[in-house]
């Protein structure tokens, strides 16, 4: 993340990033290194996420901190979504007397798009350190304060004087980006500018692993990352999940970096490579065993623990092994179409031929250098499938399914139950998906759902999908237009 | 004239209209907004009510334009054509709502061309002036039944129908129990004969809408939304509405509610056996309860039907002690906090709550500290915070509930009080 990079992924110097294409692997692999893929829009779609919801979801449970969202009412949807996975989450460390985390709108109106929220923006900051005296209070933007201009900036460095919090505004406009993980990237650019600033190497701590989560994941996933690593000798800085002020400025003492989601902060490892030599390790999410191995071997070679953990792995999986045989003997063969952000759609992708099944589509919100090295993998392993780069697209999706008829569906399931397939997840904010030992978990979970799909069989038969039948039947990339 | 808020009671007046909308069969929004609207109201609006769905589109499954920073410096009323265009091809709906969010209300894209293009080719299009600037969700409710009125129920229908009415007041998700209550409300008006148009639950959907015009009595169970609405309804089509308070929860109220139907519409024999049928039922229940259900001194925090069906129903029904009545919705005319506050104050016997206007959240437990007495709080899961931390028994009745998964249970009339106090009762 040089100085120059704006934090929108579709400005990403050193690699093609494309959101809108449908195809099969083959085509993709093939075309995307020879850039071309071919550029196009959708010109229908459904709903994306936008990159504040990541900008705040990123930061929402931090310790002692405030957000002031400089924005209409209705952006602090996300917030409920983060409050919600904030609140259980404490619960889940043990901590009953659970804090809501303190949100403060400007709930800008006609008046303010109109005359400008800048005052109000001064105000909510006030609020905010006079009501909780945060230690840091982060400033969310919105299409409505960008839209009319509002120098937030220039009200942060304005109140930063009266105020004892540190004061981090982040650009996270949803209109300047269709990649929603956009959103993390700008947080990272804001907690480099207005943190970490006037913040010096200190002493390298040898055994120090800057671990950087976004807050999807469950605290029984934490707790077996940080057990696997602990087993060979590394302490972890988790960053910014349930994190601090004073655990964000170690960052740079820690000897390496690396990250649980492959868009999470993977531009901003590369700035403290640049910045202060901090090497980092960016693989895979370590979902099932070969994805864990993989994962865990990345970081271990930046500590010199190659040895150490190729030995751990081996003890790891003893313990595990008649778990994935015993999976695989009753998966094995199954066809899957796979949903979901890039980091877990690709990780389900590898893992589930740890049970011998078989990918026949994957969708992923965006292709990229990155996504070539997956589709490459993935290629060797399943032949050709289909490729969808679609944040979701329901309409897309509903229609792949029916004609691909996979025996399982990897994702969101709101859709595909409806459709009577058998539908299971890699993402569960609140339950073990992680690691070694929550495998038990995750491998019960799919092979269970898959073994008993009559929810969505009965379902199937009274629930309504809002597309006609002739939709079906159409091209289900009939939307994309080459530009 | 918005304030600043922290932890917000509501959502935007987009998460509002949208929620309202998709509450009807077969009615699908296309948003014209930023990239993150859908799932922005989807997570802040329908999914913090009873933590359930819209059944039809929902998150990212609603039509949308995702505008970016091209439309929002060329405009982009040509993309939302194209998406019009392709959603009448794939999607199977009774009537398309387009929806604006901020960025599109901010440049003015002239979204009511658009739809009028398609009316005029016979697609049910309609455009409705939403952006998230304008307000809050009771105002998006507004927005929406304004947008139903004007575009869906017929202008001129031909006989009036004696027997059906039009129920309003009661806002799709953004109360959690809409659902139920609107099923106990039609259960009982049923019982008086009566059809009702609730336009949202179940099977309703636009064929109901359409009839609303021919029927004879609007309902609003509400103390304050919809004035210029019913006013709008009464001066169009000649039907007058009656106004409750709130939605009508245990014996007292709602014989007050049914009562007063029954002289609207020169029902009263019906609506006295109804009464009689019901309150048998409810207090061949209430007897074998006498001396478990204790004394509680108690708070409530919520939208003003909510709290206020709330409150007067524990201390009229139950004998318990109102503390604090605390209103979130931004009410800002002077004489619809006036009509609030006597709806919260005159209680048959009980002593009035002290009673607060805010929706934020500081304010909120600052109010509710108030009060060391108090033993009961219901309100929403963003109090769950404070009443832990003074170790008071909770419950969730209103938005936003992140906790509490609602399907088919009330907070209205016989029935919604038997559940509720099996909801609220504790061995404590």
């Amino acid at each position: 993340m040089k100085n120059t990079y704006s934090g929108i992924r579709e400005q990403r110097r050193d690699t093609e990033t494309y959101t809108d294409w449908g195809g099969d692997s083959f085509t993709a692999g093939e075309n995307f290194p020879k850039r071309c893929l071919g550029r196009a829009e959708r010109v229908f779609s459904q709903g994306l996420q936008c990159q504040q919801t990541n900008s705040v979801m990123a930061l929402l449970s931090m310790e002692d901190a405030a957000f002031v969202l400089h924005s209409p009412v209705g952006c602090t949807g996300c917030c409920c979504m983060a409050n919600d996975w904030f609140r259980v989450g404490q619960i889940h460390r043990g901590q009953y007397a659970m804090k809501n985390a303190r949100v403060i709108v400007t709930n800008l109106d006609e008046r303010d798009i109109i005359l400008g929220g800048e005052e109000k923006l001064r105000k909510a900051i006030r609020l905010a350190h006079e009501r909780y005296r945060p230690k840091v209070i982060f400033i969310f933007t919105s299409c409505s304060s960008g839209i009319i201009g509002d120098d937030v900036e220039a009200v942060v460095s304005e109140v930063s004087d009266e105020v004892s919090s540190v004061l981090v505004p982040i650009r996270c406009e949803g209109f300047k980006s269709k990649i929603c993980a956009s959103g993390y990237d700008a947080a990272f650019l804001a907690i480099s500018k207005y943190i970490l600033k006037d913040v010096e190497k200190g002493e390298t701590e040898e055994d120090l692993l800057n671990l950087f989560a976004p807050p999807t994941v469950s605290y029984i996933d934490q707790v077996e990352i940080e057990r696997i690593l602990g087993d060979i000798g590394i302490r972890v800085n988790y960053i910014p999940f349930y994190s601090s002020l004073e655990k964000i400025r170690k960052i740079p003492n820690a000897r390496a970096s690396t990250a649980i989601c492959k868009v999470f902060a993977d531009e901003y490892m590369k700035e403290l490579y640049e910045k202060y030599g901090i090497p980092y390790s960016h693989t895979i999410m370590p979902i099932g065993t070969r994805n864990t191995d993989k994962w865990l071997l990345g970081i271990a070679a930046l500590f010199g623990k190659t040895a150490e953990a190729e030995q751990y792995i081996a003890s790891e999986y003893q313990k595990v092994r008649h778990l994935v045989e015993d999976l695989r003997s009753k998966l094995q063969g199954k066809s899957v179409f796979i949903t979901g952000g890039t980091g877990r759609s690709f990780a389900a992708a590898a893992l589930i031929d740890d049970f011998g099944m078989k990918l026949v589509g994957i969708e992923t919100p965006v292709y990229d250098n990155d996504t070539q090295g997956d589709i490459e993998y993935l290629n060797k392993l399943y032949g050709n499938f289909v490729v969808d780069i679609a944040n979701m697209m329901p309409y897309e999706q509903v229609n792949l399914l029916n004609r691909l008829k996979p025996d399982v569906f990897i994702g969101v399931p709101v859709w595909a139950a409806k459709l009577g397939i058998p539908t299971t997840h890699v993402l569960d904010i609140k339950r073990p998906t992680m690691g070694y030992r929550n495998l038990a978990y995750l491998g019960s979970k799919i092979l269970y759902q898959i073994e008993n799909p009559g929810f969505n069989k009965n379902i199937a038969k009274h629930a309504r999908l809002p597309y006609k039948k002739d939709w079906y039947e159409q091209d289900p990339f009939k939307y994309v237009k080459r530009s | 004239m918005s304030e600043i808020v922290e932890n917000p009671h509501a959502n935007c007046s987009l998460g509002g209209a949208n929620a309202t909308l998709t509450a009807i069969k077969r009615v699908i929004p296309i948003y014209h907004s930023g990239p993150g609207c859908c799932l922005q109201t989807t997570a802040g609006e329908a999914s913090q009510g009873g933590v359930r769905l819209p059944y039809y589109v929902q998150y990212t499954a609603l039509p949308c334009t995702n505008m970016t920073e091209k439309d929002v410096v060329l405009g982009a009323v040509e993309k939302l054509d194209r998406h019009v265009e392709a959603a009448l091809e794939i999607l199977d709906a009774d009537a398309f709502f387009i929806l604006t969010g901020c960025t599109a209300g901010i440049i003015g894209d002239d979204v009511q061309s658009v739809a009028k293009k398609y009316r005029e080719k016979g697609a049910p299009v309609y455009a409705v002036n939403s952006a998230g600037f304008l307000g809050e969700s009771c105002l998006g409710y507004e927005i929406a039944l304004k947008a139903l009125l004007d575009n869906i129920v017929d202008p001129a229908p031909k006989k009036r129908n004696p027997k059906l009415v039009n129920l309003f007041g009661v806002i799709p998700f953004h109360d959690p129990y809409w659902e139920g209550n609107l099923e106990e409300i039609t259960r009982l008006l049923n019982l008086m004969g009566l059809k009702v148009n609730t336009f949202f639950s179940h099977d309703q959907g636009v064929k109901e809408i359409k009839t609303a015009s021919s029927a004879v009595l609007n309902i609003i169970v509400s103390p304050w939304l919809l004035k210029g609405f019913a006013a709008e309804f009464e001066k169009r089509f000649g039907i007058p509405s009656l106004r409750h308070r709130c939605v009508p929860l245990g014996a007292t109220e709602t014989e007050t509610f049914l009562r007063s139907v029954g002289e609207a519409l020169s029902l009263q024999d019906k609506a006295e056996k109804v009464i009689s049928a019901e309150e048998k039922y409810f207090y061949r229940y209430l007897e074998t309860g006498i001396g478990v259900q204790n004394w509680r001194r108690f708070s409530v925090v919520g939208d003003a039907s909510t709290v206020t069906a709330v409150t007067r129903f524990l201390a009229n029904d139950m004998s318990f002690t109102p503390d604090g009545a605390i209103v979130t919705d931004a009410v800002f005319r002077p004489a619809d906090r006036e009509r609030i506050t006597e709806a919260l104050t005159k209680l048959t016997y009980s002593r009035p709550p002290e009673i607060f206007f805010t929706g934020d959240q500081w304010q909120i437990n600052t109010a509710l500290a108030r009060f060391d007495q108090t033993m009961l709080l219901v309100a929403s899961t963003n109090e769950h915070e404070f009443a832990m931390s003074r170790g008071l028994q909770f419950f969730v009745a209103a938005y936003p509930n992140s906790e509490r998964l609602i399907y088919n249970r009330s907070l209205a009339g016989y029935r919604g009080a038997l559940t509720f106090l099996e909801d609220i009762y504790s061995n404590l």
